[in-house]
């Protein structure tokens, strides 16, 4: 599979997906750091993917979404920011009200957190 | 006419640092927020390359956070893929809302 199928199967199919720099457990920026934190604070299952292996999972990630920066996380499907952003709703609970749209109320006790390896194809 | 005013040496070069970073930023967001209510650029560190980006526009209103941001990353486009930007932080605000 292409690189840009991959990275699009993530965003299609995964209900929550954090590209950062690094993973959850060894984190390698600042920003995926706030992205991070304030998706654990949700309790909402996500899963992580990290851009820094290959220059091409950033350049790839960036030119379908359209966003130049990392993190990026998106729910179903949708981007719904950076770090600024998702620190942003997750302060004002407009981060809760998009995760219980999209995945339901009981999603708050999940806090499962996977890690998905993109391959150079 | 009075003599001009010889400027402290140490201050104007502080000066300089800090505008030549965000100088070229605040001109690029002057330029395609010329409506802005708040327009402002930080530079985080000190080293000429994080930096915090505040914007209150009207154009902003009913816009969601995402396509907000997108403008600003429009308006910084440049900076952004040569690299000069190396960090990006945004605050991005309507007139009416917070």
């Amino acid at each position: 599979m292409t690189l840009k199928d991959q990275i699009n199967e993530i965003i299609e199919t995964e209900p929550v997906a954090l590209f950062m720099k690094g993973t959850p457990s060894f984190v390698a920026c600042g920003n995926s750091q706030r992205a991070l934190a304030a998706l654990r604070s949700t309790g909402a299952p996500f899963t992580a993917v990290d851009i820094l292996p290959d220059p091409r999972f950033r350049q790839e990630l960036s030119s379908l979404s359209g966003w130049p920066t990392i993190p990026q996380v998106f729910v179903k499907g949708e981007l719904v920011g950076g770090a600024d952003i998702v620190e942003e709703l997750a302060a004002n609970g407009e981060l809760d009200r998009k995760l219980t749209e999209a995945l339901g109320d009981g999603y708050r006790d999940q806090r499962s957190e996977r890690v998905i390896a993109l391959n150079v194809a | 006419m009075g003599h001009a005013t010889v400027p402290n040496p140490r201050r104007s070069a502080m000066a300089t640092i800090r505008d030549v970073a965000t100088e070229p930023l605040q001109a690029l967001l002057e330029h395609a927020f010329p409506e802005a209510t708040e327009l402002a650029v930080v530079d985080r560190t000190g080293g000429g390359d994080h930096f915090h980006v505040t914007v209150a526009s009207p154009r902003f209103e009913g816009l969601s956070l995402v396509d907000q941001h997108r403008l600003v990353y429009d308006a910084l486009a440049a900076p952004l893929a040569d690299g000069s930007i190396h960090e990006l932080r945004i605050k991005t605000k309507g007139t009416q809302s917070t």
